[in-house]
Formats: structure tokens, C-alpha cells, sequence
């Protein structure tokens, strides 16, 4: 009884929190002057610009996710499964982009490529031109969000690839080549980690709205927030965000169906077995060049850039003083932000895993589509349910933010916690059962004890993620209450390079605190463990 | 066991910090301000007013044009429920919208009195104060060609292909566009729109990317903002600025100041116009001119570096601007037609 | 002599598993290997299918020396063994029917030949009715001889086994074990079994070794080990 009271009260919280604000504006979307129509609706699709935006914003997506994919299954492949050297320090590397909100990774490219970029001034104008005009336009944006998302393949990947049991690997080993055994088995037993993926990229993808607004590529999900920007107008800003939730609705349906009939295997937590590894053997020096030239592309390039434009120190002291505040609030907030995104994930993953309530994919449902909806259009909802006199002490608090950040991410807590669950066996809760334990004991003294590490790993995962949101924190955030990310971006009108350059590198460090925080506990933890 | 404790104090470390953070500022002495202006010109602005008057200013900024969602939508949105004081508004259409949506809220500071007429509302809902101006921006090889002097460059034949204009769907270029249909009427605006996309006029995203287009000599002239073309030409940028038709008989150039807005309803009414008073006071004009916003101060006898020119040898524009907001909406669908959207 | 197994050594983080163990198999042998979990009897039985390779010592399968001293000569596909595993590591997202063929697959025998020797397997583990199963939707028994059919299509010389009857219960067990002795004997197979159960390992080995702590205890014959467990355990 009191486990479904657990389980009802956080959907009811998701509906509330997330759900709410949205169907809010969407219920006053279909009224014209206080009467019920589809006026608004009338307007959409009027024009071909918008099936050419949402033919842009399709083919943009599509395009990543292949890309991504085609880069980041081998990758992760690599990282995990073969002897490559330095591949530790390799993954770290690739993990940067994605702690780097997408939208610096544009201005460092900018300051690369650009027509007056280190590019055109060190070889020469002609040169920047042609650079300036590969990177505005599909191109320049298609490349920054592979790099950008590209960590994601490559962390699911990994995981996915950690829980592989390793006697099916052997099992086909006894016939026939490393490379064989990764393509035909390894692979198709990731597949829901790679559609997971795939899902997420595309997701991302279609809703991101500052790299191609920054590169000149016109998609969709630009056009819905210009309607914000330039006509102030809410209702038709809500119908323009309208295509994008119905290609995620069948996004969903499709991975639904298509994961549905496969049942997988994974090893059991814990099990002592290690992975087995593939020796690369020959191919080793090309898979290290490979590699290397990768990361020196999508992740040294753009750090240096930012860190040549931000060298000096006065730069650094500027944009310290000028955003201490804003640097600390944006570290509680994220930290408070990824705890409750943790414990709704635990109860939702939970549910989604084993099925513990009837409507179990309706609540995934619902935290995925929300995770899909661009930030803005969660952001308008949240003004439009909370700013009354009677919720000022969540509309004009960090509350709204935390609503926001629940509303926008309980899709990463709860799947990454979900996918812990699945290989949790039910007879460990069971045990504790039969034992006459009650569901808060067995809540604390088996399910979270042994979800431990997927705790750890969504609570980094929604920091990160909350720490670089701007979405809906741009719409929200009470006076005097701006993150860095925010300040960030509107510092960006008419700043000097190096003052932003610096702020971006501060952000980048702040986001690798936690990640270093980790490390050291794991190794305090691990030197403990060999003296006790 | 241990962790467990561990945990709990960093919870309930975490959670308390948070609420110090989010709750622990119920200062009552201070003033909620939304800003359209550019951070990086209006913090200093404000640090200064809380300096001389112990008035804690707590504000919203908003991010640069086109990719703003910002605050006029949340002074919208919040219109049932202010939470904001004081709104600075970068150009006076917003602050018309406002006033039209019933948001704003009367006050005539006395600092404003030295403001001249046409640059504030008369009924008070709006104020404006340091400009800027719509100047033509020439590059060195543009200069060799000709000099141009008017807007009407940009349908000179000898022009062709050479000129690019800001997206006439936002900011300051829209207002421009509407002020121009307003003063001519539509026929006369619309025909100078279709010889200057017949002429080849390209369209580039913001001010800031015209201005670095001219100075990169992609393009040889455009219409910006007075800031963007005096800060290149501040970097040693091989670029001239020309105030457009300033001779007899043509039409002037066109001004458009920063207005401040009182709220309706917000939560101090008392600062909030104790900073518009502030804002509208001729030290705070002085400072933005010399600031690298370079912006032109309305009062009479406020000092100026060399390159900002003062209001009184200018020969201006004469717009209503209210009717320029009217007129900004009504040829939103004709912009975004013209645009090709 | 079909296996040779020569002193060999194996560590894993500095902890010696296999401390010099020496063994010679004849060619249709049934070698049942019994031991405590832990003595690195399945260790040993990962070194001959050549997913792990001796630190020290020599191994040779059908006379070709498959790996030397650390060093991995013969990689696990070219060995010609056919294993079944603890865990049967049937591959779940492929029918039974494809779990077969995979090995064939990667032989490169032409289609019609797959499908002949398939058949012909499904018939004698008496499964033909489930080919187009997935492994997930069969009982415990019947994954069992979808794991040995998977070994023996590939015509192995040698087969290995790793306990892979201790997680049925007991009648099915003995069942199972029948089968296996029919078909070892059938396909001339040389066998070796991996487990803890001593009743399992006399009912199946003509040759028992008894390992500990990562060393040969004794060899023999069923009589002789059954005799040396009996004086161990009344001493």
C-alpha cells in the first residue's frame, strides 16, 4: 500500500510539475477571445516555410543521429571493449562537448572558422571565407551537434556494452573473429542502448534551438520561438511548437514498438566475471591515429579556441567578478535540481522497470515528451500556471527553476535508473519481503543500497544537464536569481571575446567539479577498501 | 551506515543552502528591473545607482535580438501577476506595446522634462532617453565608389548587389521599416522595398553581423544601428559613418531612444521610479555616451566624446511612434512575405 | 593424444589460479574435471577454448601448440572446440534455429549444407519443433539442448562443458546426462566436463581429475577416485 502511495504521489508531482503548465497553455491555445476555436491551428502549415523548416529540422535530426551513431557505437566500442592505449583519458576527452552547452561549442567555432576567425588569420581571408560559409549554413550546424551529442552514443554505449554478459561473446568467439562477434552479436545485444541513443540525439536535435540559430540554419524549432520573440504572441508560439510534440510522440511509438518484442539478457549487478576485451592487435596504431584526429577535431580545437580567447588574466577576473553569484547559484541549483530529478527518476524508473503500476508507459510517456518540448514552451507554461499572488513563493524563488528542471529532465533520471532496475533481480527486493520487510525498509535497505552507482550516475548526468539548461531557465528565473549559462548568454550582446571566452571556461571547469569530486571520492573510497 | 549519515548532511546541506540562496533575500529596499538594453552597458548603470542610493537593483536581462525570448514575453506573461518595477526598453515600440496591453503604468519624472517632446509619451506611460540613430555604415572601397548620403542608396543602380540590410522582422530594423511606411504611406514604402530587393539587397541576421559584413568588405554599405558603427570605427575598423538625408527638403534621420517603463502594479513602485529617475537623468545620458554603446543623449548640454554626435545637429526624422507600433504589426505578414519566409 | 597440458601457470591481479598443472587427454576420452568452485577448473577448461591464455607452460589441441608461454598462437575459432556454457549464453535476440547456424555461418558452409546438418540435430536433441524460437520463451530443459546442439553442429573434436546441468533439477539431470553419453559416443567426441557434483562426474567420466586450489589433487579412473574420496573423507 504505501509503495503505491510512493509511486502515485511522484506521477501526480510529474503531472503537476511538468504536465500542468503545458496542457495550461494548450487548453488556452484553442481559445480566440475567451471562445473555443481552431483559429490558431488554422494558421499553421499555412505556408510552405514551415514544411521546408520542418523538413530542415527533420533531415537536420536525422542526419545527427546517423552520425552520431555511425561514430559513437565504434567509439564507445573502442573505449570498452579493446586494449586501445590511453582509452580512459580518450572517453573523458569525448565527454567534454556534452558538458559544454551546444551553443558555446558554436562560438567557438566561430572564433575559428569565422570570416575574421584564427582560421582566415592564419592562412588567409579567402581561406575564412570559405570556412565561414561551410560552418553557417547545414553543414557548420550538422557538425556542431555531432560533436555536441556525440558523447551521449558514446556514454550509452559504454554502459550498455558493460552489462553485456560475456560468455555470449565467447560463446560466439569458439567460431569466429573478435570483429564478427562485436558486429553480430555484441551490437544487436545494445540495440536498446543505441535506440536509446538514437532516441535521445534526435530528441535533442529537433528541439535545439541555439546552435542553428547561432549558424543560420533555419529549422523548426527556431521559427516556434521567433514567434515568442518577435510577435509576442503566446497562442500561435504554442500552436508552432505543436508539429514538433506530435514527431515525438511517434518517435516514441516507434522505439516502443521496435524495443517491445526483443527480451535481452544482461548479466546480473555485481557478477564477478570481468568484460572480455578484443586486442586490436595490428589495427592498433590506425584505431589510435583514428581516434586521436577525432578528438583533436571535436574537442581540443574548440577548448583551445576558447582558451587562446580567453587568455588573460584580466579576462578571467572580470568575468569572475562579474559572475560569482551567478556561478554558485548555478551550482546549488543544479545540485538541488539533479537530487530531485534523482529521486523522481528512482520512483519512475522503478515503476517503468517493473511494471509496478498499470499506466507505467503512460508516466514515461509523459516524462519523455516533456524531456522533448523545447524549453521555452515549458518556460511560458510555468509563468502561466504559477505567476498569480497566491504561488509567489515558488514563482518569485528558485522553485520555479527546480519546476522547470523537473519538468524538462525526469526522462534522463528515470531511464538511466530504469535501466539499473533491469538488471537488479526482483528476488533481491523479494527476499527482503518475505523477510517482513515493509516497503520504506526495503526501499532503504535494499533497493537503494544496490541502485547506488545508477543513483550516482543520473545524479551527474541531470546536473550536467542542469547546469547547462537555458531554456527554460532564460524564461524563468526570478530577478537577481540568473545561472551562468544565462548570463553567459545575455552578456553576449556586444561583450569583448575574451570576456566571454573566459566565462565559457568557467562554466566548463564548474561542470568538471562534480565529475573530480567523484573521482576523488572513488579513490578515497577504493584506498579504504585496501587498508580496511 | 557512515554514508548514510554522509548523505543526510549533504542533503540537508544542500537544501538549506538552496533555501538561503532562493529565500534569504526579503530585502525590502529594493527595485525589480526587466532590460532590454545590453548587459554589458546597463549593469554598470545600475551598480552605480545602488551605490548612491542603497537601493538593491534586482534584474532580468534580456539576450541579443532575434534570439530574445525574454522579457517582454514575461512582462506579458506576468501581466496578471507583476513581478517587475521598472522595464528599460531598448527602443520605444516595445514600451508601446506594453502601454497598448495595458501594462505599464503613468509617470512623469521630473528628470524628463528636459527630454524634447517627440522622444516620450505624452500621457507619461513611457520616457525615452539616450539614442540611437539609424546610420548608413561605408566601408574604405564603398568610399572610393561614392559617397552615399541617403537610404535611397540602397536602390541606386549604382549600388547594385553592394548593400545589406538586418532582418527587417526584428529589433531595430523593423522599427526602421515601419517608421518609413508610416512617413511615406504604404504605396510609396512598399515600391521602395521591391527596388531594394530588385536592387539586391541581401538580408543578414542581426545589426552586428551588417556591420562585421561592411567592415570584411563583403558589402560595400548598410543601414545600422549608430553603436554598431561607431564601436567598429572606436576599433580602428576601416569603416565610415554617415548620418542619412540631413540636406533641405530630405527626410531626416531616425532616432530611436531607450524608454523606461513603470509597471503597473509591481512589487515597489516607489524605486522603481526613483531608478527611472535615475535613468532618465542627464549623468546617466553622459555615461552611455561615453560608453561603447556611444549612444546620443536627449537633454541639452550633456557632454560627449568626439564620435557621438549631439541631438541638436541632427536633423531628425519626425515619426509618431505610436504609430509606428501600430504600423510594425500591421506589415508583419508583408515583412515575412518580403523576407521570403 | 588429442590435448596436451603442459605446467601451466596462470595469475589474475598477482592471486596464482592455475599453479603448474600438466594433463594429456586421449582422442574420445571423457575427462570429467572435478573440483570446489574456485579451484580454477573453469579457468582451465577458458584456456583450452583459448579465451585466456597460460602465463607459463604449453597447451596443444590435435597436435598444433595453440599457445606458448603468455603467448596465443591459435585464436579461439581456428581450435575446432565446441563449448556449452554454465549460463548455456544462448545469444537472445536470434531464434534457436539462428543460433545454430551462426557458427556455421562463420565457416562459410553454403546454405543448403547448414540447413541439412541443422535439421539433422534439431532431429536427434528431439527440438526440431522449437527452431524458430527465441531461447528467452523456452523451459530451462529445452535451452539445455538448444546450448548442446549449438556445440555440436559445428562437429567439434573436443567439447567442453561447464556445469551445464546445474541449474536443472534432478530427473532431468540424469536425462540429459544420458543424452549427452549418446551423443559423445555417436559423434565420437572427446569430452571435457567441468563440475563439483561427484555423482555427476562418476556417471560421466572414463577419466576423473580432481583439482584444488588451482592443482591436480589426483587422476584416474571412476574406481580410483571414487576410492581416493572415500579414504580422503574417512581419514
Amino acid at each position: 500500500m504505501a509503495k503505491r502511495l510512493t509511486l502515485y504521489i511522484t506521477i501526480f508531482l510529474l503531472i503537476g510539475i511538468g504536465l500542468a503548465p503545458v496542457i495550461s497553455i494548450f487548453i488556452k491555445s484553442l481559445f480566440v477571445d475567451g471562445e473555443f476555436s481552431l483559429q490558431n491551428y488554422g494558421t499553421l502549415f499555412q505556408s510552405d516555410r514551415e514544411w521546408r523548416l520542418l523538413f530542415n529540422s527533420l533531415t537536420l535530426a536525422g542526419a545527427t543521429t546517423l552520425i552520431t551513431l555511425l561514430l559513437g557505437v565504434p567509439l564507445g566500442m573502442l573505449f570498452t571493449k579493446t586494449d586501445l592505449p590511453l582509452k580512459r583519458l580518450f572517453a573523458i576527452l569525448f565527454v567534454i562537448p556534452l558538458i559544454i552547452p551546444s551553443y558555446i561549442l558554436a562560438i567557438a567555432w566561430f572564433y575559428c572558422l569565422g570570416r575574421s576567425g584564427i582560421v582566415a588569420i592564419i592562412f588567409n581571408v579567402d581561406f575564412g571565407i570559405i570556412t565561414s560559409n561551410l560552418l553557417f549554413g547545414f553543414a557548420g550546424t550538422l557538425f556542431v551537434m555531432v560533436s555536441a551529442l556525440l558523447p551521449i552514443v558514446i556514454i550509452l554505449t559504454m554502459t550498455y556494452l558493460r552489462m553485456v554478459n560475456p560468455n555470449l561473446e565467447e560463446a560466439a568467439r569458439l567460431h569466429c573473429s573478435w570483429t564478427m562477434v562485436l558486429r553480430k552479436i555484441t551490437i544487436p545485444l545494445i540495440y536498446p542502448g543505441i535506440a536509446l541513443a538514437a532516441l535521445i540525439v534526435f530528441i535533442l536535435t529537433l528541439g535545439e534551438f541555439g546552435v542553428p540559430s547561432s549558424l543560420r540554419f533555419d529549422v523548426y524549432s527556431v521559427e516556434s520561438f521567433t514567434r515568442f520573440s518577435a510577435f509576442y504572441d503566446f497562442n500561435t508560439a504554442t500552436t508552432a511548437a505543436m508539429p514538433l510534440g506530435i514527431i515525438t510522440f511517434i518517435v516514441l511509438i516507434v522505439e516502443r514498438l521496435f524495443l517491445r518484442k526483443k527480451t535481452f539478457i544482461f548479466r546480473a549487478a555485481g557478477s564477478e566475471k570481468t568484460m572480455v576485451m578484443a586486442p586490436l592487435g595490428r589495427t592498433k596504431p590506425f584505431f589510435m591515429a583514428a581516434v586521436s584526429i577525432l578528438v583533436f577535431i571535436l574537442v581540443i580545437v574548440p577548448l583551445g579556441v576558447l582558451l587562446y580567447k580567453s587568455v588573460s588574466f584580466s579576462a578571467y577576473a572580470e568575468a569572475f567578478i562579474r559572475s560569482i553569484g551567478s556561478i554558485m547559484r548555478s551550482l546549488v541549483y543544479a545540485s538541488v535540481g539533479a537530487t530531485c530529478l534523482v529521486v523522481f527518476g528512482f520512483f519512475l524508473g522503478y515503476l517503468l522497470e517493473r511494471r509496478a503500476l498499470k499506466f507505467s508507459f503512460a508516466a514515461d510517456s509523459i516524462a519523455i515528451f516533456l524531456f522533448a518540448l523545447p524549453g521555452t514552451v515549458i518556460g511560458i507554461g510555468l509563468i502561466s500556471l504559477w505567476n498569480t499572488p497566491g504561488t509567489n513563493f515558488i514563482y518569485a524563488s528558485m522553485g520555479i527553476i527546480i519546476f522547470g528542471y523537473i519538468a524538462q529532465y525526469t526522462a534522463l533520471g528515470e531511464r538511466v535508473l530504469a535501466a539499473t532496475f533491469s538488471h537488479l533481480p526482483h528476488s533481491m527486493e523479494e527476499a527482503g519481503q518475505i523477510a517482513g520487510a515493509d516497503w520504506f525498509r526495503r526501499l532503504f535497505k535494499i533497493l537503494i543500497p544496490l541502485a547506488k552507482r545508477g543513483m550516482a550516475a543520473a545524479w551527474l548526468i541531470c546536473f550536467i544537464f542542469c547546469l547547462r539548461d537555458i531554456g527554460i531557465t532564460m524564461m524563468v528565473y526570478p530577478p537577481a536569481h540568473d545561472t551562468l549559462p544565462v548570463r553567459i548568454f545575455t552578456l553576449m550582446a556586444n561583450s569583448p571575446d575574451d570576456l566571454i571566452s573566459a566565462l565559457c571556461v568557467i562554466m566548463i571547469i564548474i561542470t568538471l567539479l562534480p565529475l573530480f569530486g567523484l573521482w576523488l571520492a572513488n579513490k578515497c573510497a577504493k584506498k579504504a577498501s585496501t587498508l580496511g | 551506515m557512515k554514508s548514510r549519515v554522509i548523505f543526510y548532511i549533504v542533503f540537508v546541506g544542500v537544501m538549506s543552502l538552496s533555501f538561503a540562496t532562493g529565500c534569504g533575500q526579503k530585502d525590502t529596499n529594493e527595485v525589480v528591473v526587466y532590460v532590454s538594453e545590453d548587459q554589458v552597458f546597463s549593469e554598470p548603470i545600475f551598480r552605480d545607482f545602488e551605490a548612491e542610493t542603497g537601493i538593491k537593483v534586482k534584474a532580468v536581462y534580456d539576450t541579443e535580438e532575434t534570439k530574445s525570448t525574454g522579457v517582454m514575453n514575461r512582462l506579458i506573461g506576468e501581466m496578471h501577476n507583476p513581478q517587475a518595477d521598472v522595464y528599460w526598453a531598448n527602443e520605444p515600440i516595445r514600451a508601446i506595446v506594453l502601454k497598448q496591453k495595458g501594462i505599464s503604468e503613468q509617470y512623469f519624472s521630473p528628470n524628463a522634462e528636459g527630454i524634447p517632446a517627440n522622444f516620450k509619451d505624452p500621457q507619461g506611460y513611457w520616457t525615452g532617453f539616450s539614442a540611437r540613430a539609424r546610420v548608413l555604415i561605408v566601408s574604405e572601397e564603398g568610399l572610393i565608389y561614392q559617397t552615399p548620403t541617403s537610404i535611397f542608396t540602397y536602390t541606386d543602380d549604382i549600388w547594385k548587389t553592394k548593400g545589406v540590410m538586418a532582418n527587417p522582422l526584428f529589433g531595430t530594423t523593423t522599427s526602421w521599416i515601419a517608421a518609413l511606411f508610416t512617413v511615406w504611406g504604404d504605396e510609396r514604402a512598399r515600391d521602395f522595398m521591391k527596388r531594394m530587393k530588385e536592387n539586391g539587397t541581401k538580408v543578414s541576421t542581426s545589426n552586428g553581423e551588417s556591420t562585421m559584413l561592411v567592415v570584411n568588405n563583403e558589402f560595400l554599405f548598410s543601414v545600422v544601428d549608430s553603436d554598431d558603427a561607431t564601436n567598429a570605427m572606436r576599433n580602428g575598423k576601416p569603416v565610415w559613418q554617415i548620418y542619412p538625408d540631413q540636406e533641405e527638403g530630405e527626410l531626416g534621420c531616425l532616432v530611436l531612444p531607450n524608454a523606461t517603463v513603470l509597471i503597473k502594479g509591481g512589487p515597489n513602485p516607489e524605486n522603481g521610479r526613483k531608478l527611472i529617475d535615475y535613468l532618465l537623468s542627464p549623468q546617466t545620458e553622459r555615461k552611455l555616451a561615453f560608453a561603447d554603446c556611444a549612444q546620443i543623449p536627449l537633454h541639452k548640454g550633456v557632454e560627449t566624446p568626439n564620435d557621438v554626435i549631439t541631438i541638436g545637429k541632427l536633423k531628425l526624422m519626425k515619426v509618431d511612434f505610436e504609430a509606428v507600433a501600430r504600423k510594425l504589426q500591421e506589415i508583419q505578414p508583408y515583412l515575412k512575405e518580403w523576407v521570403g519566409y | 593424444m588429442i590435448i596436451k597440458i603442459d605446467n601451466v601457470y596462470k595469475s589474475y591481479n598477482k592471486n596464482l589460479v592455475i599453479k603448474g598443472i600438466s594433463i594429456d587427454i586421449e582422442k574420445g576420452e571423457r575427462i570429467v574435471i572435478l573440483g570446489p568452485s574456485g579451484c580454477g577448473k573453469t579457468t582451465l577448461l577458458r584456456m583450452i577454448a583459448g579465451f585466456i591464455h597460460p602465463d607459463k607452460g604449453k597447451l596443444i589441441i590435435d597436435g598444433r601448440i595453440v599457445a606458448d608461454n603468455g603467448k596465443c598462437i591459435i585464436e579461439p575459432e581456428n581450435r575446432h572446440v565446441g563449448m556449452v556454457f554454465q549460463d548455456l549464453a544462448l545469444w537472445p535476440h536470434m531464434s534457436s534455429y539462428k543460433n545454430l547456424e551462426f557458427g556455421l555461418k562463420a565457416k562459410n558452409i553454403p546454405k543448403m549444407e547448414r540447413r541439412k546438418r541443422i535439421d539433422e540435430i534439431f532431429e536427434k536433441v528431439q527440438m526440431d519443433r522449437f527452431k524458430n524460437v527465441h531461447p528467452g520463451e523456452l523451459s530451462g530443459g529445452q535451452q539445455q539442448r538448444i546450448a548442446l546442439a549449438r556445440a555440436l553442429v559445428m562437429r567439434p573434436t573436443i567439447l567442453l562443458m561447464d556445469e551445464p546441468l546445474s541449474s536443472l533439477d534432478t530427473d532431468l539431470s540424469l536425462i540429459l546426462r544420458k543424452e549427452i553419453l549418446k551423443l559423445q559416443e555417436e559423434f565420437a567426441i572427446t569430452l571435457i566436463y567441468v563440475t563439483h557434483d561427484r555423482e555427476e562426474a562418476f556417471s560421466l567420466a572414463t577419466r576423473i581429475v580432481v583439482m584444488d586450489s588451482g592443482m591436480i589433487q589426483k587422476t584416474g579412473t571412476v574406481k580410483e577416485i571414487s576410492e581416493y574420496i572415500y579414504n580422503a573423507s574417512h581419514k
